[in-house]
């Protein structure tokens, strides 16, 4: 091989590694993300004041923040609502939101949610939530999609 | 009796000094923290000059878990597994080969340059 050809070649595999261990650093940087928080199973329903049964939620359900003062929340809650109707199980989490402006949302707009919880901002850290409205698709008891920002109908076809 | 009057109060200014400057240090420990940690809602900014729901909330969340006794290092481990390294302003420095890529080609294309300058010269 050409002398002058080989510095190049080992500068390009150097780089070709750098790359590849980046990427394989990035993926592997969110593996705790995957499972539902604990906490939702241990904090009691708003209204009934029981804790949610995981077995009892199916293989299918959905986590949905969402918050009285958001009004994309409202945007997003006639499609909740919708899916209540095509029996998906929905758990509502209310993030950071005064009690009586939150009873007030909820009996002015309806209640899609199987179980609601409210919750002072220690759900949604352990959650790792960046605003509301957000959605946790969760299939067999592990996140498989997350929706920041208000639901559209082509994000949820597929399951009504 | 006079005496350890005095000596009882002087412990007692010591104690609340050193109390207060304690809580002071603490304080001053979290906001410095604070701003090593990226608002991932608003451009540029950290959640120390950030007053979004996502900042608020983040806030108080260390708080506790720094008034818990969890120690400033164990929050941002916390913190980088929750939200990612892009949560941090700070990246972490174990990327030795993502550091020390750009010094490494620099390198290269150097003594690439010198070489070919040499065997020009030789022409």
């Amino acid at each position: 091989m050409k002398k002058h050809l080989l510095l190049p070649l080992v500068g390009f595999v150097v780089l070709v590694f750098s790359v590849l261990f980046y990427f394989s650093q990035s993926t592997t940087k969110n593996n705790s993300k995957d499972e539902v928080s604990s906490l939702i199973f241990e904090t009691p329903d708003f209204y009934n004041n029981k804790l949610i049964n995981e077995n009892t939620m199916g293989d299918f359900y959905i986590i949905n923040f969402f918050a009285s003062w958001c009004k994309p929340c409202l945007a997003e809650h006639p499609l909740l609502m919708e899916m209540k109707k095509k029996d998906i199980k929905i758990i509502g989490i209310n993030f950071r939101d005064d009690e009586e402006n939150f009873k007030e949302w909820i009996n002015e707009h309806g209640n899609p949610f199987e179980y609601i919880l409210r919750d002072d901002g220690t759900i949604a850290y352990e959650m790792g939530l960046i605003g509301v409205p957000e959605t946790f698709f969760i299939f067999n008891k592990i996140i498989q999609k997350k929706i920041q920002g208000p639901l559209f109908y082509e994000d949820v076809e597929n399951y009504l | 009796m006079k005496m350890s009057k005095i000596i009882y109060k002087l412990i007692l200014i010591l104690l609340l000094i050193f109390v207060s400057a304690e809580s002071f240090a603490g304080v001053n420990e979290l906001s410095d923290y604070y701003k090593t940690v990226r608002c991932l809602v608003c451009e540029g900014q950290s959640i120390q000059e950030s007053d979004t729901e996502f900042a608020i909330n983040l806030k108080e969340q260390i708080q506790k878990k720094y008034s818990s006794g969890m120690s400033i290092e164990e929050i941002n481990q916390e913190l980088i597994k929750i939200y990612g390294e892009e949560i941090s302003f700070n990246p972490p420095k174990n990327h030795i080969l993502l550091w020390g890529t750009p010094l490494i080609v620099l390198i290269i294309i150097f003594i690439f340059i010198r070489n070919k300058i040499r065997f020009f010269r030789k022409l």
